[in-house]
C-alpha cells in the first residue's frame, strides 16, 4: 500500500477505537487525498520538541484575542489527541490509564471552553483539527514510545509547551475574562506536569515561576 | 490577622485585593525585572472594568502587588511553622515550597520597588489555626495555596502591565503545582478540576 494513501497509525497493541483518533485519521486521509498533507512515514525520535517550537511560534504570530484563542484551541486538540493515543497505546497500566483518561478529559474541557469563548468573540472554531503536522508529530512520538516512561516524558514536553504558550498569551490577551481563563488552564496543565514528573521520578515542582521553560 | 476566619470567609478573600478600589487602568513604564519581564508600556488589563478614583496605574499595581506580597509572607510563615510537623517526602516538599514562596515574595518586593513603592513587611505573627500533625499542616497548606490562587486570579486582569500579568500567571501555576503535590500527599485526587480556580 502506498504510504501516500495510508493513514499513518502506528498501533502498538490492538485497535485504536477512540473517536478523537478516528477523526484525526479521517481528516488526515481526506487531506492527503487532496494533496494538502504529506504522506511520508518519517520515523522521529519520541520527542515533542519540534512541536513545542511550532506551538510557541503559532502563539507568537497570533494577534488579537480571537487569533490567540484559536491557537489555544489547536493546542488543546493536540493534547486531547495525545492522551487518547496514550490510552490506546497498550503500554499503560490501569492506574496510568486512568490518569491519562482524566487528563484527556481536562484537555477536552479546555477546548470546549475556548471554543465557547471564541464563538462569544464572533469567531468560528474549526470543525476538525487542522494542525495535522502537529498531530503527526504526536503520532510519530507515540509510534516510538515503548514504555510508560516514554509516554510520560512525551506528555511532559507537550504540557510544558502548552504552559509556555499560555504564558506568552498573558502578554497579549486583552479581555479580562480570557486572561483569567488562560491562567486557570495554564495552572491545570501545571498540575498535570506534577503528576507526570512524579511518574518518572523528576522533581515535581522545579521552579518557583512556572513559565513552561523546559527543565531537566 | 485572623487567618482562619479569613480562609473561611469567601467575601473577605475576594476583598483582599479589592479593598482599596483597585480598578483597571493602563500605561505603566516599569516591569517586573526580577522575573525577566521586558517590554514597552502598554494599555491593558481587563479594559472594561471600572476605573476608580484618581489612582495612577503604578499606584494600582503597587497596591495589588503588595497585597500579593502579604499573602506570600503568610505562606512563608505557614511553611516555616509547619515544617516541624512534617517528615520524609512531605518535609522535603514543604522546604521546597517555602523557598518558592520566598522567591515569589522577593520578586514581588523588587517589582514594587521598581514601581516606586514600598514593599509591605511580614507581620510579626499570624493567628494560624492549631496544627497538630502532618495531615493538619498539609490541609492548611492546601487552603492557603487555594486562597492565594483565587486572589491572584482576581487580581491578574487588573494589573496594568502584560509582564506583570504573565508573572502572576506563572505564580498561579506554581501554587497550583504545590496544591497537586499536597493533595497527592493527602492521598487525594491531585488534579480534581480542568480549570484551576483556587478557593474563593
Amino acid at each position: 500500500m502506498a504510504m501516500a494513501d495510508a493513514p499513518r497509525l502506528h498501533v502498538i497493541d490492538g485497535d485504536v477505537d477512540t473517536a478523537v483518533i478516528a477523526e484525526y485519521e479521517s481528516t488526515r486521509r481526506d487531506m492527503v487525498r487532496r494533496g494538502i498533507a504529506a504522506g511520508g512515514a518519517a520515523v522521529l525520535a519520541a520527542s515533542a520538541i519540534p512541536l513545542l517550537l511550532g506551538v510557541r511560534k503559532a502563539f507568537a504570530q497570533a494577534e488579537g484575542d480571537a487569533a490567540i484563542i484559536e491557537s489555544a484551541i489547536g493546542i488543546e486538540q493536540i493534547a486531547v489527541f495525545a492522551y487518547a493515543r496514550a490510552v490506546s497505546s497498550g503500554i499503560l497500566d490501569e492506574e496510568t490509564m486512568r490518569i491519562a483518561t482524566q487528563f484527556g478529559a481536562h484537555e477536552q474541557e479546555h477546548a470546549d471552553g475556548l471554543i465557547a469563548a471564541l464563538e462569544a468573540l464572533g469567531g468560528k472554531p474549526p470543525a476538525k483539527p487542522t494542525n495535522l503536522a502537529d498531530l503527526d508529530a504526536v503520532q510519530d512520538g507515540f509510534g516510538d514510545a515503548r514504555t510508560q516512561a516514554d509516554i510520560a516524558n512525551f506528555a511532559i514536553e507537550l504540557e510544558t509547551a502548552g504552559i509556555a504558550a499560555y504564558y506568552d498569551a498573558q502578554l497579549k490577551l486583552k479581555d479580562a475574562k480570557l486572561l483569567q481563563t488562560g491562567a486557570s488552564i495554564m495552572a491545570n496543565e501545571g498540575q498535570h506536569l506534577v503528576v507526570l514528573r512524579q511518574a518518572v521520578r523528576k522533581a515535581p515542582v522545579p521552579n518557583a515561576f512556572e513559565t513552561g521553560e523546559a527543565s531537566s | 490577622m485572623d487567618v482562619e476566619q479569613y480562609l473561611r470567609d469567601p467575601v473577605s478573600r475576594r476583598r483582599f485585593f479589592a479593598l482599596s478600589g483597585v480598578g483597571v487602568t493602563g500605561g505603566s513604564a516599569v516591569f517586573l525585572t526580577a522575573c525577566g519581564g521586558k517590554g514597552e508600556p502598554e494599555t491593558g488589563g481587563g479594559g472594561q472594568s471600572e476605573v476608580t478614583k484618581a489612582k495612577s496605574p503604578e499606584e494600582t499595581d503597587i497596591h495589588i502587588l503588595n497585597t500579593a506580597l502579604d499573602l506570600e509572607h503568610m505562606a512563608v510563615a505557614a511553611y516555616t511553622g509547619g515544617a516541624e510537623l512534617l517528615k520524609g517526602d512531605a518535609l522535603a516538599a514543604g522546604k521546597t515550597f517555602l523557598e518558592h514562596e520566598q522567591e515569589h515574595a522577593q520578586g514581588l518586593a523588587t517589582a514594587i520597588k521598581d514601581l516606586g513603592g514600598r514593599p509591605n513587611k511580614a507581620m510579626r505573627g499570624y493567628d494560624f489555626p492549631t496544627l497538630r500533625n502532618q495531615e493538619d499542616v498539609l490541609n492548611f497548606a492546601v487552603d492557603l495555596e487555594n486562597t492565594a490562587i483565587a486572589a491572584y486570579l482576581d487580581a491578574l486582569p487588573k494589573l496594568s502591565m502584560p509582564e506583570l500579568r504573565a508573572t502572576a500567571a506563572a505564580i498561579i501555576t506554581n501554587e497550583a503545582e504545590h496544591v497537586a503535590v499536597l493533595l497527592g500527599a493527602l492521598g487525594m485526587d491531585q488534579v480534581p478540576d480542568a480549570f484551576v480556580a483556587g478557593k474563593g
